[in-house]
This record gives C-alpha cells, structure tokens and sequence, in this order.
C-alpha cells in the first residue's frame, strides 16, 4: 500500500507541468551556480598561489638590512579558497582575503570582495548555496502543499477510507513521493560536485567524507521542510490556504528569522568600530614595555631586572644586544594586548552566536546555514582561525627577527645589517583549516538543534495525521 | 456598482478579519524595522560624537605639551610624539573625517554595516591602506538587516500576494461567480474594482501604520516632509506594480494555488533572482582588479622606491621647491626621505587604485541600465538612496576623505621640508574635514513605475479580451 500511494503520487507530479517546469529550472540554475563557483574558485586560487610566491620573493630578496627594519617591512598572509565553497560560499565575500603581519601590530584581514560590489551584491548571489538553503525548500512547498487538500478537494478522500489503509501508511507513501525526487535532485548536485573537485587540480584540503556530510545535512533540512508542507497541508482545508500557511513558515525561516536574529545579536552584543578598538588597544600598549621607548619606566625594569639576572652591571657586558631583547619583550607584551583585545571580539561573537542558536527554534534554516558553512570552511570560525594562525606566525617572525637581532650585534648597534640570505632562513607560512571531526564537536549544538527539528517535526506529523 | 463593490468589500474584510490582522502584522512589522534602523543610527551618531570628543581631549593634551615645550620644561612624552615635530602632529593627532547620517538614514541598512562612518587619515601610510570597512561580525553581513526597506521590498509583496491571489478564483471556486456574471457589469471592471478597494485599504492601512511608528518612535516624519512624502510615494507606486500584477495573474483565472504559485514565482524572479544574476553578470562584465594582486604591486613598487630614496628626494626637492623655501638647515632625515617616495608610490599607483573606483562605476552604470527589469532593485536602490546609504554615498564619502587625506598632508609637508617646528600658533590653521553629502538626481523611480503599473493594467484588459471570448464560466 505504501508503495501504491508512493507509485500514484509520483506519477501524478510527473504529469504535472507545474512540477516539470519548475525542476527544470532548479536544475538550470543549480547548473550556472555551480559553473558560475566553479570558475571563480579557480580564479581566485590562481590569483593566491601568485600572490603568496610573489609576496615570499618580494620578502626574499630585501637585501641586507636590520632585521627590525625588516620586521616593519612586513610580509603579507594570504587566505586560500578551499574547495567546497563551491556549494556553500558562506561569509567568505564578507571576510578579508589578506593580512599585513608587521611588527607590533597586529592587522586585521583587509579586502573583502562586498566593499568591491555594488549595493546589488546585497541582493544575494547566484551561487549553489542560495538553491540548496532558499529555492529547494519553495520546490518542496510547490510540490506538496496540496498533497492532502487535494484529496479533500477531489472528494477521494472518503474512497480512500474506504479502502481500510491505515493512516500511517498512506501518510509514508506520500512522505516517499515527495521525499524521493528531492533526494534525488539533491544527490545529484552533490555527485556533480564531487566529480567537478575530484577533477580539480590541486586537491587541497577537499576530502569526500566532508562532502557526504553536508549532503547528509541538507537531507535532514529537506525532511524538516517535508514534514512541516505535508503537516500544514493535512491540516488546512483549501489548497491555497495550505500554501500561503506553508510560504509564510518559509519567509519566517528562511527570509525574516536570519534578518531579526542578526540585528538582534547587534543591539545585544555590538562589536566596537574599528577605530574604537584600534583606541583600545593603543590604551593598554601605552600601559606596557615599549620596545621602541628605552627611557620608559618599563624599560628601566627590564634593564635592571637583566643585568640583575646576568650579574653584570652594564648593558654592554651583556651577552646579547639589550635593543633587540627589549625589542622582543616589548613584542610580547604587544601580542597580549592583542589577544586580549580580539579574545573580547571572540567572546562578543560567541555571545552573538548564541542569540542565533536560539531563534534557530523558528527557524531550521540557521543551524543548517551555520553547518553547511563550517563543513565548507567557509564559516566565521574558520576565519578567526586563519587570523589566529596568521598571528601566530607573526609573533614567531617576530622573534626569528629579534633574536638575530640580539644575538648577532652588540648593545646600541643600531646599524647592524643582517644578511641578505638571512631572510631566506624564515619559515614560510601555511595554514591548514581544521579536520571535519573537529569541526563537528565545534558544531554540535546546531547539530542537536537540527535533530531536535527532525524528531518534532516527524512526531508531530505522525502524532497529527492520526486523525485526517 | 462601484458604491455597492465598496461596501460589500469593506465588509467582507473586516468580517474575515483582513484588516485587523494586516494592521498588525503591519504595525509590528514596520515598528519593529523602524526600532532597528533607529538604534543603529543612534549607534552611528554616539561613535562618532565620542571621535569628535577624543579629539578634543587629545589636542588639549597636545596644546599642554606645545605651552611646556616652549615654555622650555622638561616633558615625560616619548621623544617622537612631542608635537612639536609636524610629523607626530599629522600622525598622533588626526583629525576625525565622519560621515554624519542623513535624516532617513534608519529606514535603510544599505551599505552602512559594511563600511565604517568615520576614519582619521595620518601623514603617513598609504590612501589604499585606509581601511573603509567596518569592523562587523560576517555573519551579520551575510544575513543582512531587518530594516524598513527590507519590509517594503521584500515582504510587502507577499502580503499583497495573500491579500489578493484569490479574487476571482474564489468566487468560481465557491460558486458565487454565476451570480455576479448575471450582473450588469464587465468582469474585468469588477475585478479592477475590487483591487482597487483592496490597494486602497492596504495604502490606508500602510501609510497609517507607518505614520503611527514613526511617531511612537519619535521619528517626527513631518520634519522632512518632502522626504517623507517621497516615501510614500515610492512605496504606493511598488504596491501599485504588485496590484498590476494580481490583476493580471487573476483575470488568467486558474484556480487560486495556481494563482499563488504564479504570483510567487515572479516574486522571487523579481525579488531574488534577476537581483542576484545582474550582480553576477556584472561582476563577470567588469571584474574587479585582483586586490591580491594589488599588494604585490604596490610592495615591488614600495621595495623599488626604499633602494632609490636618496634619489627619490633630491628629485623630490628640484621639483617641489616651494616646500623647502624656508630652510636654512638642509637637514634630511627619515621622514624627509619617507614622505617623497610616499608621494612617488602614491602616483605610480593611482592608476591601479583608480581601476577599482572605475570598475565599481561601470558595473554601477550597467545596473543603471538593466536595473529596471526588476522594481524591486529600483525601489531598494531608490530607499538607500533616500537613507543616504547607497554605494554611491560611500564613494563619495571616500573620495572626500581621500582628498582631505591629501590635504592634512600637504599641510604638513612646508613644516617638514622647512625643518621649522610645530607651534601653538599653527594649531588653529589645522585643516578640518567637513562631510558633503552627494544630492541625488531626482529619483525617475515613482513615474517610471507607476507608467509600468498603468501599463499592466492595460495590458490585462487587452489581453483578457481575447482570450476570455470562451466565457470565464467554464470549467477548466
């Protein structure tokens, strides 16, 4: 019985033109999103992979010259697109693509693609993300909102009483029907998308596992969508009403919820203006060693508490040159102000993040938003994660520089020049975003939320449906 | 007919409860956005009163270290930041250039969340490196805003949607329609009466919602009366263009999920799609320059420039004269040296800056263009640019403090070259930044749709004459 109904209801949406023309053109603009990725992700990676060998060479090649000279010249950290931004693009147009790492200071990612677009950019792009999070669940809407009103509207609903099938089974069956072409349209997509980077070039951090859980993901968003259409479709009376009921619960998720949830967050945990913070962190630098300043009260300290140390009663009887070590110190000193003052930003953020976990109880479009990102490595979490590994690798030039800075030179020797070979010897630097495992364990609250979606969504659709 | 059209509708909304609920929906939808867009303005203006305010207390400071270095005492500043030196003025004590938020700044987000409202140009560090953007969480950025604009744009339609989908196809689905075909009056006409009556109640109920939140919120609309009535101008000639369509999408009567289902389709054919694929197509018309690539030009350029900079001076000074007339000490040192090869990089990269700004102009010329395919992207555009929050106010913004970053600058050059010192004196001559906001050309949006709308109509009652010969009374 399951399967007659599962037989009738696909054949019923084959023969509809409504459904034929409308997948058309899901498939027709899934396919230019994902053409349209495609090219930019190569695009954008060649642009990197030139951009990091131009910027080592330019790093290489500075000639003889201090090495805290060198430290201010600065070297630039560039960030990678990797490969399954080409499903989910995520905030990755928001984020800055480059970070200047100087002595210092330490800068934020500068260049986001959105400061280069028109206000248009604001509209949303074409790209697969939109079809998968926005249009795929309208289908569904399209494809199921009068999957129980039509019987009553025909009048088959009494004949189909009357042939003694239980309500769950005519219920599974229809569940099937509409389940059945979404997974496939779905899986489609994701084969599509695993032969395209399975084809790529350079492979990069691209693992298949990660792509079978988004897909797995966005399934479980799609069962959500079903049973909320087949619930409200058991439950109205009329057709139409049935899908201005189901469009609304679709502008709430996917439109209006994401919207409130962010203005929301803003008013509630606000992150300072960019000139505020730099004023912040000037404040608190001022407060500590400055390794630029030797008449400072730190600096005296420091110098008493080294000769102390080394038994000597003079800077020059040190074993290195005190400008470099205070030189070094000041640096670390200016690296805590740092963390603290971006650990405040993190934990505003985190604040933030949990005002949209809870509207997520509206809307199952932000846990699944949320994950298809981080699965992607297109998230904010991995954008503070490369910004901390950029920084941490700034720290360590930082002391590469300092310490030939000290070790080679003796005290007040401001004119000493490091080889030019010497910049060779700096390590270079690479980034790799984190592993899906961990990625899930950082995810697991929205994980939960979109299973606890799952299971309200099916109980209530079971619980409901006993009596149509 | 139309008296008694009137009255029945009234009625027949009222009972079935429409227009108290589109009241509230209304009410909580536009008090809700409005509240938004208010408390960012209010954000907007606070920062930019406590720039303005550490400013003040900053140069109180320095005019405390210029009295006591003239006054010849010992000062405890760090030997590079005595104001003194021109440099440590034009670098520790810039000048705020804001950008103060027009009057109906709160009913559109715009661009304000990317970018930032107020920066302090320095003497040193390149214009590229200025940093426009604001510091906000992506996120933020990706979902967008609640604001009113959003509520006009994109939801309005849909309740116009709801508020309409059904006209004619429920009365044939309820049976009533053989009873109005025995009345003496076209059907066309009647169904135009009857959106009427509803695009009529709905632009009551609008406006007066809208007046009562601005209200509420202390938002006074009627101190920008003209602005105000632009507005709302603006949004009945949207609502207008949706009635059009409602009209035309029920005079093809098919039943009214197949009505919903066409309205919704173009809904997010005009909403989200066309918006998304004209940005795509320009962005692939006129790429955007590689910023990337941008750096790694602007470092070989900087690289160049610190092997030559003896040179770079000397050829500096030959050229410039005028900086040096004064100096009787020939002193150079590094800032000397600095801020002509700044000078030199600067203009060898200005053609590559510029590619940016004329990039951005030709895509926003192309959407200039090709924008009135979908009334949703004029009537945003048309909001933001009433909020003074469009792409086109940034870059004015932009360029304004580009120029004002020329001009601190150049202020300072005749004291460097002339190694003469900063004074008390000099403080009052401090150039300062003053914000012109960019007038837009008036806006074509109002009559240009409103001429669409009309044409929509038209265009039902031309067609539906053919087609409806058959007799709407026919079952499909």
């Amino acid at each position: 019985m399951i399967l007659k109904t599962f037989q009738k209801e696909t054949k019923e949406l084959l023969r509809d033109g409504r459904v034929r023309i409308s997948v058309i053109i899901v498939l027709l603009l899934l396919g230019v999103a994902v053409w349209i990725s495609a090219k930019q992700y190569q695009n954008i990676n060649e642009q990197y992979e030139a951009a990091k060998i131009a910027e080592r060479a330019i790093w290489d090649n500075q000639g003889e010259k201090n090495p805290h000279s060198a430290a201010h010249y600065g070297t630039y950290a560039f960030k990678p697109k990797y490969p399954l931004s080409l499903v989910d693009q995520g905030v990755d147009k928001f984020a800055g693509t480059s970070i200047f790492l100087e002595a210092h200071k330490r800068n934020e990612a500068q260049f986001s693609a959105a400061a280069d677009q028109t206000g248009l950019a604001r509209f949303g792009d074409l790209t697969p993300d939109f079809i998968l999070l926005f249009i795929i669940p309208l289908l569904i809407i399209l494809l199921g909102y009068n999957s129980f009103t039509k019987e009553r509207e025909m009048g088959t609903l009494t004949l189909l009483k009357s042939q003694g099938i239980s309500n769950w089974k005519w219920l599974l069956g229809k569940w099937l029907a509409l389940f059945f072409p979404i997974f496939c349209l779905t899986a489609l997509l994701f084969l599509i998308a695993g032969i395209l980077l399975g084809n790529l070039n350079d492979f990069g951090v691209f693992n298949s596992s990660s792509l079978l859980m988004m897909f797995v993901v966005y399934v479980g968003y799609y069962i959500i969508f079903i049973n909320i259409v087949l619930l409200i479709s058991a439950r109205t009376k009329k057709s139409g009403i049935s899908l201005v009921v189901s469009l609304c619960v679709w502008i709430i998720a996917c439109l209006a919820a994401p919207k409130a949830a962010s203005n929301i967050a803003e008013t509630k945990h606000p992150y300072p203006t960019r000139q505020e913070f730099a004023a912040n962190v000037l404040k608190d630098k001022k407060e500590g060693l400055d390794g630029h300043n030797p008449w400072s009260k730190e600096a005296k300290l420091l110098e008493e508490e080294v000769l102390k140390k080394y038994g000597v009663d003079s800077l020059h009887q040190l074993p290195f040159n005190f400008d470099g070590y205070r030189m070094q110190k000041g640096e670390e000193h200016e690296a805590e102000v740092y963390f603290k003052h971006y650990n405040y930003l993190k934990n505003q953020y985190t604040q933030q993040a949990d005002v949209y976990q809870s509207l997520a109880a509206i809307s199952p479009y932000l846990p699944t938003r949320f994950l298809s990102m981080a699965i992607a490595h297109t998230d904010y979490a991995t954008h503070w994660d490369f910004a901390d590994a950029a920084e941490e690798y700034r720290i360590a030039t930082q002391k590469f520089l300092n310490d030939n800075f000290a070790e080679n030179s003796e005290y007040g020797n401001w004119g000493y020049r490091a080889d030019a070979s010497f910049w060779k010897s700096l390590p270079t630097f690479d980034y790799d975003p984190p592993e899906l495992g961990s990625i899930l364990s950082r995810n697991t609250s929205n994980l939960g939320i979109l299973g606890l979606w799952l299971a309200t969504s099916f109980g209530l659709l079971l619980f409901t449906t006993k009596t149509v | 007919m139309l008296s008694y059209n009137f009255k029945y509708e009234l009625k027949i909304l009222l009972r079935s409860r429409w227009i108290q609920l589109l009241s509230i929906v209304l009410l909580l939808l536009f008090g809700f956005s409005a509240l938004n867009g208010k408390q960012k303005v209010e954000k907007r203006k606070k920062d930019i009163t406590a720039a303005h305010d550490e400013v003040k207390e900053n140069d109180a400071m320095m005019l405390k270290l210029l009295d006591s270095v003239e006054r010849g005492m010992e000062v405890s500043a760090s030997r590079w930041t005595i104001p003194t030196s021109p440099m440590a003025v034009g670098n520790y004590h810039p000048r705020v250039a804001a950008m103060e938020p027009q009057p109906m700044a709160f009913m559109a987000t715009g661009q304000a969340d990317l970018f930032t409202h107020y920066v302090k140009p320095k003497v040193t560090g390149d214009d590229v490196a200025l940093n426009f953007t604001e510091m906000t969480s992506p996120v933020q950025l990706l979902f967008g805003s609640f604001d009113l604009a959003f509520v006009i744009v994109y939801l309005l339609p849909l309740l116009i949607i709801a508020f309409s989908y059904n006209v004619l196809s429920s009365e044939k689905e309820s049976g009533s329609l053989r009873l109005l075909a025995a009345q003496p009056i076209g059907i066309r006409t009647w169904v135009l009466q009857k959106l009427g009556l509803r695009f009529f109640w709905l632009s009551i109920l609008v406006v007066g919602s809208l007046i009562v939140v601005f209200l509420v919120l202390d938002l006074n609309p009627f101190a920008q009366f003209n602005l105000f009535l632009g507005l709302l101008g603006l949004i009945l000639v949207y609502m207008l263009f949706w009635f059009a369509l409602a009209f035309l999408v029920n005079l093809w009567t098919g039943s009214s999920s197949k009505n919903a289902v066409a309205l919704i389709g173009v809904w997010v054919l005009f909403v989200l799609l066309v918006p998304s694929v004209l940005n795509q197509l320009g962005n692939t018309l006129y790429p955007m320059p590689s910023r990337t690539l941008m750096i790694n030009e602007m470092r070989s350029l900087k690289a160049e420039a610190t092997k030559k900079q003896d040179e770079i001076l000397d050829n500096f000074l030959r050229d410039h004269p005028e900086y040096a007339i004064n100096d009787t000490t020939q002193f150079r040192g590094f800032y000397h040296r600095y801020m002509a090869s700044q000078k030199i990089i600067k203009e060898e990269l200005s053609p590559l800056v510029n590619s940016y700004e004329e990039q951005l102009q030709k895509q926003q010329e192309w959407i200039g263009l090709f924008k009135w395919i979908s009334p949703a992207i004029i009537t945003q555009e048309s909001l933001n640019q009433m909020a003074g929050t469009s792409t086109g106010d940034y870059e004015n913004f932009r360029n304004q403090v580009v120029d004002f970053a020329g001009t601190w600058r150049e202020h300072f050059m005749p004291f460097l070259y002339n190694n003469t010192v900063f004074s008390q004196a000099d403080y009052p001559n401090l150039p300062s930044f003053q914000f012109k906001p960019k007038t837009h050309s008036s806006s074509q949006a109002i009559p240009i749709l409103f001429l669409v709308s009309l044409g929509l109509f038209g265009l039902g009652f031309v067609v539906s004459k053919g087609i409806k010969k058959g007799g709407i009374l026919e079952t499909n």
